[in-house]
């Protein structure tokens, strides 16, 4: 195999298949590359076996073939070549990377070895990729990176009235987007760590996205990428969200996200922030034995019966007040043990249900 | 402060713990050598202790050396309750109470005399109470420092009261063997003893610089300082332990996965019963391992959160083990052990989502509830079930949160 393309769009089909390889990976050759050239098109793909990502590009193709490369120095070494065309040749074991001066030479892996990967089409439909990806970073905040709990590390896909429902929960906090017009991609538990590598990996203006039976499935005009899915039952998560609250609170979201940044100055994410919600406003509280605190007000409407005391995870807090979408957060609370849930304060289609810390 | 011019520490030790509340609970064993413990002797009666047993010694030898010694199985709630009781009299005695262990505690007196009295009456008054409110024998020094206090005590036993005022301290020390010195063990004793160095006194009378060259620095200069009377420790009341944890050694019988991950799970289970029952949280699981070599490994895993929750803990102790397996198969394995590190009082706890509560918190404590009323062995798993109890040993009383600590 040989091929000769400019180095910014030859790197750019590498690093962004090399997203799905993992640091590490008990088969040796997941950490390659699996590079075919044919017909002028230069395909390369790389898998973990939950995610993969398969890109491609117009590149001159002087002899076809496949290879698997080892992917991070591939990637790496292509972005590293002085500016102009990159040549890259396989042969007898090893791989050339050749630019204008420098010439790397890579030991390859076994072809053989790569897995026989499903690359069947699937039916999708072709939805506003940058509304997808918008929704997915609302969601992902809140998946679980815990493996002994493999489903809250998913986000579940669930078509609804709304359109598409995504949701993902790691049991202290649980974000819900609804998107409308989506409802059609389909349903399933889809890998949140894939989810995120969307917009960096396959992302442009329209997306193709749809379920096969054990995969979901994105593709746009710069490659694919498939996700399988998570097996098992996602937690009941509907009787979970109240049906009133007491109290609520209208506050600036800059505002509390900069005070939430002094906080964590002194606390650790398991020191908990202590929030004092009432008619005169929020003060935001956190002492840390042997190192301190820090206290400050914020101005907010507040409407409720009495005064709330309720403290959070800084972290947990910060990340959903984060991911709303408009200028303010509302707060809406029952009591300071149960959970509360933040929002934009009108219908933006998102909320984040997260549950407090007992002081 | 001239009360701190005289001795006013307490080193209080029940006498032969196990085998005093034995004695106490069945009056045909008074007076009688009695062992606890029927493999190892876990505790021996003084009657016992004159025909030369002593702890931990192996059940047969210790029959050999008193064939006419009653041998009892441990009941350990009942130790448990006893050392509660007992510790409810230090607590009556001065707020400044150091637990050290089931049957030993510091206690500082100093400042009590307008309360409570002399020192010296407060212990008279001390064992008494022990004695009338419990029904067991125990022994107390008094003294300056810690050090002389625990020394006094262990010249006092058994049901002995010594104090150690402080013109007669060097005259009491000096003499004394230097075994007798916190932190001589049989190696250092013997690095003194073929150095001519047998008394205190005799290492009183070394240059700390000798010592350090002997002994090494850190030891050489503690010894220097013990044996000159120097020991500034205060008491500390209510000292929270920093990490939780129990482990288990076994022969050099090879152990096969499943063997070991039943013994991790018998761990877990035990520490985050004691976790819960002390209102504590931890973030960091600790596995140790000791090696055929006697070599010693420790891996670990920080959560996200801090938990009691024994199904959390096992997961991750369970990923712990098996990543280590490759390791265990190369060098074999003598001892696993679980600890909980980067503890909190579950006073600050993140709660979760009521989901999978059914599944988590009320499952552990339905279970420790079970445990309480009807035994440690009322409710096991299922790979536990073949697995020998002799290593259960007694749930000592996690010191409760205290002022002084928040």
């Amino acid at each position: 195999m040989k091929i000769r393309g400019e180095r910014d769009d030859l790197a750019d089909i590498f690093s962004r298949a090399n997203r799905a390889v993992a640091a590490r990976s008990a088969l040796p050759v997941l950490q390659g590359l699996l590079c075919e050239a044919s017909g002028g098109v230069l395909t390369v793909t790389g898998t973990d076996l939950e995610v993969t990502v398969t890109t491609s590009g117009p590149v001159e193709v002087m002899e076809e073939g496949r290879a698997v490369v080892p992917g991070r120095l591939l990637a790496e070494s292509v972005r590293k070549m002085p500016p102009g065309v990159v040549t890259m040749s396989v042969g007898g074991g090893d791989a050339e990377i050749q630019g204008k001066g420098p010439r790397f030479t890579l030991r390859t892996l076994t072809l053989d070895d790569f897995p026989n990967l499903d690359m069947s089409p699937v039916d999708g439909v072709e939805v506003d990729g940058e509304e997808l990806v918008n929704g997915l970073n609302q969601v992902v905040v809140a998946s679980s990176s815990d493996s002994a709990r493999p489903i809250l590390t998913g986000v579940l896909f669930e078509p609804s009235d709304e359109g598409l429902r995504l949701v993902a929960t790691d049991s202290y906090r649980l974000s819900v987007r609804d998107l409308p017009g989506m409802g059609s991609i389909g349903s399933g538990l889809v890998p949140a760590r894939g989810l995120r590598e969307l917009a960096r990996t396959i992302g442009g203006p329209k997306v193709q996205a749809g379920m096969a039976s054990r995969e979901a499935v994105f593709s746009s005009d710069r490659g694919s990428l498939r996700l399988r899915l998570i097996e098992g039952s996602f937690p009941k998560y509907r009787s979970l969200l109240p049906e009133s609250y007491p109290a609520q609170v209208l506050m600036e979201k800059e505002a509390l996200l900069e005070a939430l940044g002094r906080v964590t100055l002194v606390a650790e994410d398991h020191i908990p922030v202590r929030l004092k919600i009432g008619n005169g406003g929020v003060e935001v509280n956190v002492t840390r034995q042997d190192v301190g605190g820090e206290v400050e007000h914020l101005d907010a409407e507040f409407v409720g019966p009495e005064e709330i005391l309720i403290a959070f995870n800084p972290r947990y807090l910060s990340d959903g007040v984060s991911v709303i979408a408009g200028d303010k957060v509302r707060i809406r609370m029952i009591d300071s043990l149960k959970a509360s849930v933040l929002d934009d304060g009108g219908d933006g289609g998102f909320l984040y249900l997260l549950m407090p810390v007992r002081i | 402060m001239f009360e701190k011019d005289q001795a006013h520490i307490l080193h209080a030790d029940l006498d032969s713990f196990f085998a005093s509340v034995e004695q106490r609970d069945n009056p045909a064993l008074r007076g009688r050598p009695v062992i606890v413990g029927g493999g190892v002797v876990l505790a021996a009666s003084y009657e016992a202790k004159a025909y030369g047993v002593y702890t931990p010694m192996s059940g047969r030898q210790a029959r050999k050396v008193c064939p006419q010694a009653i041998v009892v199985e441990p009941r350990f709630s009942a130790y448990v309750e006893a050392s509660k009781a007992v510790f409810e009299v230090f607590e009556h005695t001065t707020p400044m109470v150091e637990g050290l262990s089931i049957d030993e505690a510091f206690l500082d007196v100093g400042g009590l005399r307008r309360v409570s009295g002399t020192p010296t009456e407060i212990a008279v008054r001390l064992r008494d109470q022990v004695r009338k409110e419990v029904g067991l024998p125990i022994t107390v020094g008094v003294a300056r420092t810690k050090f002389l206090a625990k020394v006094a005590s262990a010249v006092a036993k058994p049901d002995g009261l010594l104090v150690v005022p402080p013109e007669e301290e060097i005259a009491f020390l000096h003499p004394l063997p230097v075994e007798r010195l916190w932190g001589v063990g049989p190696i250092t004793a013997a690095k003194l003893h073929n150095a001519g160095v047998f008394s205190v006194g005799e290492v009183a009378a070394l240059p700390s610089k000798w010592l350090a060259s002997l002994l090494g620095p850190a030891a050489g200069h503690h010894l220097h300082a013990l044996a000159h009377n120097r020991d500034p420790r205060p008491v500390h009341v209510g000292r929270r332990r920093r990490s939780i944890g129990s482990q288990r050694a076994f022969g050099r019988v090879p152990k096969t996965a499943q063997d070991l991950e039943a013994i991790v799970v018998g761990l877990v289970d035990r520490i985050s019963r004691r976790l819960r029952g002390g209102h504590r949280v931890g973030r960091t699981v600790v596995l140790r391992l000791r090696f055929d070599d006697f070599s010693r490994a420790t891996r670990s895993q920080t959560l996200t959160t801090a938990t009691a929750n024994t199904e959390t803990i096992l997961q991750t102790a369970r990923e712990l083990l098996s990543d280590v397996m490759p390791l265990i198969e190369e060098r074999g394995i003598t001892l696993v052990g679980v600890a909980i590190a980067n503890l909190d009082d579950d006073c600050a706890v993140q709660l979760a989502l009521p989901f999978d509560k059914h599944h988590r918190t009320e499952l552990d404590l339905a279970i420790d509830d079970l445990r309480t009323r009807f035994g440690n062995k009322a409710v096991t798993r299922a790979v536990l079930l073949k697995s020998d109890d002799s290593w259960e040993f007694p749930l000592l009383p996690d010191p409760g949160p205290t002022d002084t600590d928040r």
